[in-house]
């Protein structure tokens, strides 16, 4: 799988969420970001590839419970 | 009222037509002695992540990729205007010195990927004996581990055959090898600008070369992977 237009695809979005969530200049203690109304499960590149199984059984166990 | 940061500039006294920020709020250029940042003022104490805020924090720094290679500030960077002083005064010559690495430059990623299984058909078959459950358990775990080392292995080689390919065409890299089980190495690489083609070319090359392997490319992106590396580690560690 070869992604050539980058900017159309939702990985671009992913890879975006990464640059700006764990990257850039910080100063320290002052990076807040809320979750409180979070509307975006971000699953980053390396989880999305590795662990789309265990989301699944995490998501099953949660509608199990 | 705070200041909501996204990114650090040089050589730049003016903007026009900048996007809007987060919220929609509008973003200005904030001189502050021969640097510049862009900000906007945010009534806010926290900034929620969402999809529009993060592409918007994203656009903003992008919107000035074709004049200049700023220092992105991490999503979410609220100050006030007297701490941003503090710490572009305590900070500056690091500043200076990450504002001069990537000067010209843009950021690319490589992201690679097992494509084929790496199981040894020996291995596999030593299990289709007939075992007790202790010795299978015990069998199942040896060739977890040396899967693992030899995919490590061959992790760190295909790490070293990247930086040959295209070592001539970056000023810097960073690279995390084998960061998950599925992940052989990523890669963001500091690229000149007028270098991008030619680096493209060579990682097409690469990966003609080696159909077992799948590539992710994307980019070019400001330096977000290179903004902060030395800063990073002495906020971090308390080290001035």
């Amino acid at each position: 799988m070869i992604i050539e237009d980058w900017e159309s695809t939702d990985l671009s979005l992913l890879e975006t969420l990464d640059h700006v969530l764990n990257r850039g200049l910080v100063i320290a203690g002052e990076v807040t970001i809320s979750v409180a109304d979070i509307d975006l499960i971000y699953l980053g590149l390396n989880v999305m590839v590795s662990s789309v199984e265990t989301a699944h059984k995490v998501l099953r166990k949660r509608q199990t419970k | 009222m705070k200041l909501y940061l996204y990114c650090l500039l040089e050589g730049i006294a003016q903007l026009d037509q900048l996007p809007q920020g987060i919220s929609n709020a509008p973003v200005r250029l904030l001189p502050i002695d021969d640097l510049a940042v862009l900000v906007s003022d945010v009534d806010k104490d926290a900034v929620a992540v969402t999809r529009e805020t993060a592409l918007a924090h994203a656009a903003v720094v992008r919107s000035v990729l074709d004049r200049t290679t700023p220092l992105p500030f991490r999503f979410g960077t609220l100050v006030s205007e007297e701490q941003l002083r503090s710490y572009l005064s305590t900070r500056k010559p690091a500043l200076e010195n990450n504002l001069r690495l990537v000067r010209g430059c843009v950021e690319m990623g490589v992201k690679i990927i097992w494509s084929i299984s790496n199981n040894d058909p020996h291995e596999q078959q030593l299990s289709d004996e007939k075992q007790g459950a202790g010795a299978r358990f015990l069998e199942e775990k040896r060739r977890e581990i040396l899967g693992d080392e030899r995919r490590s292995a061959q992790a760190t080689e295909i790490s070293g055959w990247l930086h040959e390919s295209i070592g001539e065409l970056i000023r810097d890299e960073h690279v995390a090898v084998r960061p998950s089980e599925k992940l052989v190495l990523t890669a963001a690489h500091l690229v000149e600008r007028n270098k991008i083609r030619q680096y493209r070319e060579k990682i097409a090359e690469a990966r003609a070369s080696r159909p077992d392997l799948h590539f992710l490319m994307s980019g070019p992106w400001p330096p977000y992977t290179f903004a902060n590396i030395e800063l990073e580690f002495k906020t971090r560690f308390g080290v001035s």
